[in-house]
Parts: structure tokens; C-alpha cells; sequence
């Protein structure tokens, strides 16, 4: 019956694919409207530069040039900064200093796109270069060059974040049988997704309603960022509408509010005309918000018998010359305190020091929750590296470790409760499936014969599904989300969502989730969102929280809508409300399979025949806070064979066991999980962006900045655990990023698995061919 | 990057000095120049288009004669723009005379380039410098070393 109506567990065929495989998808660069001006941005060749003077002259003479913005224009309209998601500032355009390479410096407004861009190139700008610092340890060192001096505190520390016991962490050291440490760089990347950043706005300026359309993952809080920042200019939230068409890809890159979508609203105000302005690919890596870079220094604290006791870890965050990320408010360096991952350690004591530097801005969550990759990636490696120390197997230090599935709700020393968990059965799944203790024996025999071949396991645990909104905000708003759903006459239903898919495949899951609660056939449900006219209130798609929170509350409403349904019920059966009961997805008089009622005659009814006394109609609105965050996990392994000739890795098989909770629909979450692996493998081989000391940019093209192709992606092979969560209406936890999360320790400790023999402990990802043909070289054994 | 190199040019030194003082002159072997504007002995802007693999640009460069020890020793600074790329150059120049006829000139020069020419022709820098180099250079020896004309 569930597979009949497309209920949870089943592989509905995403509905959003008939479009998307069709190329009729209506991304914002489809949008064109009457009028429509084109924007485009000068941007700063250098890193750290005083702004002498901005000569516009020439780019306005150019015919179909219309306006030129620089950072005075703004001043009068108090524009020239905006805050960011942390709690600071962030340069709409500057008015005298760039603080980094690729930062916007004026906008163009012409006729056509090409017009814009030569507007661009005739800006001339007069810089006098100053000191630039791209080090975040140096920036953190007395008398290195200030990257804001617009601050009152004249150091380039943002913050200082910690949490734990120190003292008693530090006793727990100082007593151990075992320590091992190890600094771990996690480097800058960028999420690179297909579709760039864009926006078209259009203002009305007869009854001063603002329109945009953009790519935006969080359209509500969207809103409320420009009704707060442009309210003094009339801009109020009722007639601010914001519609995020289909979005190519988010990972976190389109959260946060960026100078071009400021720019492009100020110049549809001033000119009237909507705008359009639309990144293109070299403006997206470059200036955007960039993920990672954190310098970590972990150490691990154990008994000889490989029995994890405390762990303590310290972190330099590189958040550039801003800190544009977009974490939830309390929590500047995110979740990164889950560090402590799939074991029950009893002590544990983290603190992170976020740096500004000449570099652009952010510290997005890419494809994770909120520094859980950095996280989960410093634990598994640290694992390790306590494997190595002790001569053990890392399976079977783990398996010696994992909290217990009895120990669930487990309470962290840090401060989380992970909801639900059974870590040993995930790994041995997944020790199973790719035939671990074959695989030892066939690395031991290729070792005696001088092959290269290595194994590594990440059993990973996230935190995901943000959240409850006692201790989660972004600007003060709580991280709740909503659902509202209207069943119409005929039986059919419109259901509209605060999340916003970018990918995903919400039109589906969704549906699914309230044909599993209403028993309508998922083919009949039409799911909305992104339109804030239209949608309810809600903070939007990222860190994994659509299910956890939106699929709460959507199926909540649609139990609201049951419980008057079964009123409905009652009346049409003409029996007591007691008496029915939902089953096999219709109402029955309980024991009479005979007497039922389908909730289609009930949606009729409810417009047609609704017992007096009720409200007609069918439809309810669920505003849902979650009480806990959800911990999905896994156990993956790969296995890495490495070329002693170039250096190369060569993932020869990778498998992945994923606990997600209830699986709504298994293909989607198939399909989630290999994109992940991807974006998983890209950081741990081939990512990097990296800055000269004058803080040019390398890597901010896709000629030096490599994503990984079906070229360089292996065979992904899947498996799964079903530990459902006790707090979430249908047990779901969410699994859009676990395999991001979890596949760079994999892949890093599988290759220094390989080199292990040769004395190699870590090598800092990606893990490129060069790094690894050095290692070989250094140690005699390169061909 | 720093490039350096040396060069003898069948010239009195004085000639050589003079010309490569001489913004006037020394402009006429640089690439592709689209106008000089001569502020006065030390300082002069010179645009000029040049470029690495595809990125081209047009250059708009301050030049200021920072040290002039007459006869064999100078020092130049030039800093200059192109729509997303910024250019400097520090260069040293000494002036050897071989014999009354004939001069060594050893030059250095510390370039940093900014911007999109830095990060798309990174890899392409050295060997349009080195061209571009080969051009001025074999330039300024077929111009000193043509017989004097009155």
C-alpha cells in the first residue's frame, strides 16, 4: 500500500526531474523581465590597498553605461556596510581601503551585459599598496599588519571560543599512560557549485515593492537581512519579496548575503529599471564565501590498552578580512565541539581562535553542519594516529571505543546529546562488505613484495537538524521551520515549506511525507518553495535541517489535518469520533473494514458536508522547534593503492555504510550519499585554495582549482543501518552531508595506511600527488 | 619574481646612459606604447598594451627615476594598471665600460604582479617576461648601436 500511494520508504521518481532533465529548470539567469539593466563589478587586483582615488569617467562615457556605484555613493544611504550572519561588518563597496584580492570596488549599471563589463574595465582605480597578511598564526602575532582598522581593538583577533573542562583535561593528560598529537591543516576551499551567485531585483518604485529573485538557500531570512538593513530607506518587510527560483547547487554558498545583492537592489532603486547581475565563475571562487581552513592542533590522551580518556584540541580559524560565516549566533566556531566524535571520552577541553586576515570572507559550513567536517575529520585522523602509536588495528581500536548502543540518549562531555546511535553494527557492515580482514592480509603480502596499498575507516558521527531554538538563532531568529499544508476539495494538496531546495529533492520527499500521513497518492501533492509571499516563515536549507526540522513539520500539519479529518470521518460515518480509527492510510469504524472513508471524500466533505459547528476546510500550518538536534552516522572504508612511480592515489574501492534514521525515500538518499562521496573525495585529493604572501589568489579558476569528474570519481558502494531517532516525528536525522563529512578521514588514513611502514604519520589533505611523490623520494622508495 | 641578466652593447657608455635616462628614448623600445606623458626628468607615465598568454591589458605606468648616479648606476621604480591586474617593478641597472666603444649593462628586476594576469598567466609569466625582455632588449642594442646619425 505504501508503495502504491509513494509513502516513506519508497523510491519515488523525483518529480523536479521532468523539468531539470529537460532543461526547462528556471534558474535565476532565466529570468527576464521588461527593462531589464545588467550589473557588473570592478574588483581589487590587490590583497591590502589604500583607495587614492576612483576615476569613473571614462566607464560613463561609454554609451549604455548608465550608473557607476562606488562605496561614496553609499555613505548617504548609510550602505557602505552591511552586518554579516557574526555579529560584524562586512564592506558593501569601500570607501578607502580594500582588504582583500577580488573585492568588489564599484558596480556598473548598463543597457546590456557586455556594455556592463566594459563599464568595468574603463573604471580606473588609484591603489597604493599596503602590508598584506594571509597567515592567520602570524596574524595572531604582536605587531602583524591589521586587516581592520575600522575596529576599536587594534589585533586581528575575532574571538576566542572554548569549551570544557581545561583544567581537569589538562590532569587527565598530564596523568596518561598515552598521548599522541597532532597538527592537522584543513585547507581553504570553495563549494564551487554549478550555478553561480545572481540576483535580479525589480523595484516598483509606484507602491514601493521590492521583487528579487535570487539564489538563495534561506529566502525568509533573506527578507528580514534587507528589511533590516535598508529599512531606514523605506524598504519595509511587507513589500519585500523574495523568490528563490530552481537553485543549481548550494552547499552553503548561497546562505550568506553578499555585496552583489545589495548592489543590485540599489541600482534597480536608483535607476527604477529591474537589474540582473549574475557572477561569473572566476568572481564565484574568488570573492565568494570560502569553507574549512582551520589549523588544528588535536591530541589524544589513552591507556596502554588503547582506552580513549581525554581529548584536547586547539584551533587557528581563518575567517579573512570578515567573518561572513553563518553559523548559528552562540556559536562562532559551530559544532565543532562534536569533536569528540563516536567515542565516550571523559574528558575534553576545546578552544578556537578566530583570525582576520587578507583574504575574502566566510567559514561557511560546505555541505556540513557547522564545522562538523572539520570535526569529524580531526577525531578520525587523531584515531589513527593513537592506532599507529599503539601498533593496533584502527577497527579494532574503534570497535573498542564506540559509545555503546546502550549508552543512547548518550550525553557528550562536551555538552551534545547524541539521540540515538549504534556504531559497532555500522562498521562491522561495512567490515563485511569490503572483506576487511582479507584485505590486512593482502596489504601484508603486497608490503613484503614493496606495494604500496592502504586501508582507512572514519566512523563518523554529525550533528545536524538545527535546531532547538534555546540554543540556536542566526541575528536573533530561531532555528525553527515550518510547513503548511492545504488539502483542496478534489483530494488533492498544496504543501509550502520555509526550507528551500537546492537539489535535493524536496518536491518529492516532501510529498512523500504527507502521502505516508494523509494516505493521498504522492503524485497528488504539489510541493512549494521559496516564495516568502506565498511560503511560511522559515530559516531556510542547510546543515542538514530540511528533514530534521521541516519534515517535523510537515508531518506534524499533517497530522493536525488527520485529527480534524477524523472528525470528518465520524460525521460521515455517522459514528463516535472513538470509535474510528486510521488504517491501511483510510478511516474505518473500528472492526469494520466495510464502513471507511477515504481523505478524499473527507477532503469533499470538508468543503461540501463539514459537521456544523466546525471550521470548514482542510488545511493546518506547523511551526516546529525541534527539542534535539539529530546524529546521523557511519562507518566507511577505502582502499587506496598508490603508484610509486607519479605519486598517484587510486581509490580501488570505497564503501559506505550510512545510518540516516528512517530513510523516506531510499534512491534520493542514495543519490544524496554519492554526490556527497564526491564532495568528500575533492577536498581529501584535489581541493585547495591557496594565496601567494602578496595574497594573490591560487586557485581561483577551474584551470587550477580541480573538482573531481566522473573522471576522477570511483565506484561508490553503499550500505546501510537503520537507527531510527527517538525525538523526530518519523525518525528521520538527515544524510544530505554525512558522506561529506565522513570520507576525507577515510580516504586520508587509507593513504597513510599505505605509507605507514616508511615512519609517515599524517600529510595534511588534498593529498596530491606531489605530496605523496616526496614522501617516496625522502624515503628511497619512489620508481 | 625577480629576473636579472646582463648585456653588451657595442656603445660608449655615456650613449647608453643617456638613452636609457632619457624617458623619451627609452620608451621607444618598450612593447606596444600607446602614449608618454614626460612630467619632468624623473617622472614620466607611459601606457603601454602588453600581455600574458590571453590575458591582455592595457597599462597605464608611473615610472620614477628613484636614483640617477651618473654615469653607471640607476634605480626605477614603475607601478601600473590594468582592468583586474596591478604591476610592480623595482629595477637596478649598472653600467660597465668595457672600452671606449663598448658597455656591460647588468640589470635586475623584482616584479610583482596582482590580480587576474597573476592568477590565470602565473604559469605563463616567465616566459613572457622572458620575451618581452628579448624585444626591449634587442631593441636598445640595434638603436644604440646604429652608426650616429647627426
Amino acid at each position: 500500500m505504501a508503495t502504491e500511494i509513494g509513502g516513506i520508504g519508497v523510491s519515488v521518481k523525483r518529480k523536479e526531474d521532468a523539468r531539470f532533465i529537460r532543461g526547462r529548470g528556471n534558474y535565476v539567469d532565466d529570468v527576464k523581465l521588461p527593462g531589464m539593466l545588467y550589473m557588473d563589478i570592478a574588483r581589487s587586483p590587490y590583497a591590502h590597498a589604500r583607495i587614492k582615488s576612483i576615476d569613473t569617467s571614462k566607464a560613463l562615457a561609454i554609451p549604455g553605461v548608465l550608473a557607476v556605484i562606488t562605496g561614496k555613493d553609499l555613505v548617504p544611504l548609510k550602505l557602505e556596510w552591511m552586518p554579516t550572519l557574526m555579529s560584524d561588518k562586512q564592506m558593501v563597496l569601500p570607501t578607502d581601503t580594500v582588504l582583500y584580492q577580488a573585492q568588489e570596488v564599484a558596480a556598473v549599471v548598463a543597457t546590456e551585459r557586455y556594455i556592463a563589463a566594459d563599464g568595468v574595465a574603463a573604471i580606473e582605480v588609484d591603489y597604493e599598496p599596503l602590508p598584506v597578511v594571509v597567515d592567520p598564526i602570524k596574524a595572531l602575532l604582536p605587531g602583524a599588519t591589521i586587516v581592520r582598522e575600522d575596529r576599536a581593538q587594534k589585533n586581528n583577533l575575532i574571538w576566542h571560543w572554548e569549551v570544557g573542562d581545561k583544567a581537569g583535561t589538562d590532569k587527565a593528560f598530564a596523568d596518561a599512560e598515552v598521548v599522541v598529537k597532532q597538527d592537522i591543516y584543513i585547507p581553504r576551499i570553495h563549494v564551487a557549485s554549478i550555478e553561480t551567485c545572481g540576483m535580479v531585483a525589480s523595484f516598483d518604485k509606484i507602491n514601493g515593492k521590492l521583487t528579487v529573485w535570487m539564489t538563495t538557500q534561506a529566502p525568509h531570512a533573506i527578507r528580514t537581512v534587507i528589511a533590516l538593513v535598508a529599512g531606514h530607506l523605506g524598504l519595509s518587510e511587507e513589500r519585500i519579496r523574495v523568490i528563490s527560483p530552481d537553485i543549481g547547487g548550494g552547499f552553503g554558498g548561497k546562505v550568506p548575503v553578499y555585496p552583489g545583492y545589495v548592489l543590485a537592489i540599489g541600482a534597480s532603486v536608483l535607476t527604477g529599471h529591474p537589474v540582473k547581475w549574475i557572477e561569473d565563475r572566476s568572481e564565484n571562487i574568488q570573492a565568494d564565501s570560502f569553507a574549512r581552513d582551520y589549523h588544528i592542533t588535536a591530541e589524544l590522551a589513552a591507556k596502554k590498552d588503547g582506552t580513549m580518556q581525554a581529548l584536547r584540541v586547539k584551533t587557528i580559524a581563518d575567517h579573512g578580512a570578515f567573518d561572513a560565516a553563518a553559523n548559528p549566533s552562540k556559536f562562532p566556531a559551530g559544532l565543532f565541539h562534536v569533536v569528540t566524535g563516536s567515542y565516550p571520552f571523559e574528558k575534553s577541553f576545546v578552544e578556537v581562535d578566530g583570525a582576520y586576515t587578507n583574504k575574502p570572507p566566510g567559514g561557511i559550513a560546505y555541505r556540513c553542519s557547522f564545522r562538523v567536517t572539520e570535526a569529524a575529520f580531526t577525531i578520525e585522523r587523531l584515531v589513527d594516529v593513537l592506532a599507529l602509536e599503539l601498533k593496533k588495528d584502527p577497527a579494532e581500536l574503534r570497535m573498542q571505543n564506540f559509545i555503546p548502543p546502550e549508552a543512547f540518549p548518550y550525553k557528550s562531555v562536551l555538552g551534545w546529546e547524541y539521540d540515538s546511535g549504534n556504531y559497532g553494527r555500522a562498521l562491522k557492515l561495512a567490515m563485511d562488505k569490503i572483506g576487511y580482514a582479507e584485505l590486512r592480509k593482502e596489504q601484508a603480502a603486497k608490503r613484503a613484495k614493496g606495494e604500496l596499498m592502504g586501508i582507512g575507516i572514519s566512523s563518523f558521527t554529525e550533528i545536524v537538524g538545527a535546531g532547538p531554538s534555546k540554543h540556536f538563532d542566526i541575528l536573533g531568529i530561531k532555528m525553527f521551520d515550518s510547513a503548511e499544508i492545504r488539502v483542496h476539495p478534489t483530494g488533492k494538496a498544496m504543501v509550502r515549506l520555509g526550507v528551500k531546495s537546492q537539489g535535493q529533492g524536496h518536491e518529492t520527499t516532501f510529498a512523500q511525507i504527507v502521502a505516508e500521513e494523509l494516505g493521498l497518492p504522492v503524485g497528488d501533492i504539489a510541493v512549494e518553495e521559496g516564495d516568502t509571499d506565498t511560503a511560511p516563515y522559515g530559516l531556510g536549507t542547510y546543515a542538514s535541517r530540511s528533514t530534521p526540522v521541516a519534515g517535523a513539520a510537515t508531518a506534524l500539519a499533517a497530522r493536525k489535518i488527520r485529527e480534524k479529518a477524523k472528525l470528518i470521518a465520524a460525521h460521515l460515518l455517522e459514528a463516535n469520533p472513538d470509535d474510528i480509527e486510521w488504517k491501511d492510510y483510510k478511516f474505518q469504524v473500528k472492526g469494520v473494514p466495510t464502513k471507511s472513508k477515504t481523505m478524499q471524500e473527507i477532503a469533499f466533505a470538508a468543503y461540501t458536508n463539514h459537521p456544523q459547528g466546525m471550521e470548514p476546510g482542510l488545511e493546518a500550518v506547523d511551526y516546529y522547534d525541534p527539542p534535539n538536534l539529530t546524529y546521523p552516522f557511519g562507518s566507511y572504508i577505502c582502499v587506496v593503492d598508490i603508484d610509486k612511480g607519479t605519486g598517484e592515489v587510486k581509490i580501488r574501492r570505497f564503501v559506505a555504510v550510512d545510518d540516516c534514521g528512517t530513510i523516506i525515500n531510499p534512491m534520493i538518499v542514495e543519490g544524496q550519499i554519492h554526490g556527497g562521496l564526491t564532495m568528500g573525495l575533492a577536498p581529501a585529493l584535489y581541493e585547495q585554495i591557496n594565496y601567494d604572501d602578496d595574497g594573490n589568489i591560487q586557485g581561483g579558476n577551474f584551470m587550477d582549482y580541480l573538482l573531481p569528474t566522473a573522471m576522477e570519481t570511483p565506484n561508490w558502494e553503499l550500505g546501510k543501518t537503520v537507527t531510527p531517532s527517538p525525538h523526530h516525528p518519523i525518525g528521520a536525522k538527515g544524510v544530505g552531508e554525512s558522506a561529506t563529512v565522513g570520507a576525507p578521514a577515510a580516504i586520508a588514513n587509507a593513504v597513510v595506511d599505505a605509507l605507514a611502514h616508511l615512519g609517515v604519520r599524517h600529510i595534511d589533505i588534498p593529498i596530491t600527488p606531489w605530496k605523496v611523490q616526496k614522501i617516496l623520494k625522502d624515503n628511497g622508495v619512489a620508481e | 619574481m625577480r629576473f636579472e641578466g646582463t648585456l653588451d652593447i657595442a656603445a660608449p657608455r655615456d650613449r647608453v646612459w643617456s638613452f636609457l635616462t632619457d624617458p623619451k628614448q627609452v620608451t621607444t623600445c618598450a612593447p606596444d606604447v600607446q602614449s608618454l606623458d614626460v612630467t619632468d626628468p624623473r617622472h614620466f607615465k607611459v601606457v603601454v598594451r602588453a600581455g600574458v598568454g590571453p590575458i591582455k591589458g592595457t597599462f597605464s605606468m608611473n615610472v620614477e627615476f628613484t636614483d640617477l648616479q651618473e654615469p653607471d648606476h640607476a634605480s626605477v621604480v614603475a607601478r601600473g594598471q590594468a582592468p583586474g591586474s596591478a604591476v610592480e617593478m623595482r629595477s637596478e641597472m649598472d653600467l660597465t665600460a668595457i672600452d671606449g666603444t663598448r658597455t656591460t649593462m647588468k640589470w635586475s628586476s623584482d616584479v610583482t604582479v596582482s590580480g587576474m594576469i597573476q592568477q590565470v598567466g602565473a604559469r605563463l609569466m616567465q616566459g613572457a617576461a622572458d620575451k618581452i625582455t628579448q624585444q626591449v632588449f634587442s631593441c636598445m642594442k640595434e638603436k644604440l648601436e646604429a652608426p650616429v646619425t647627426a
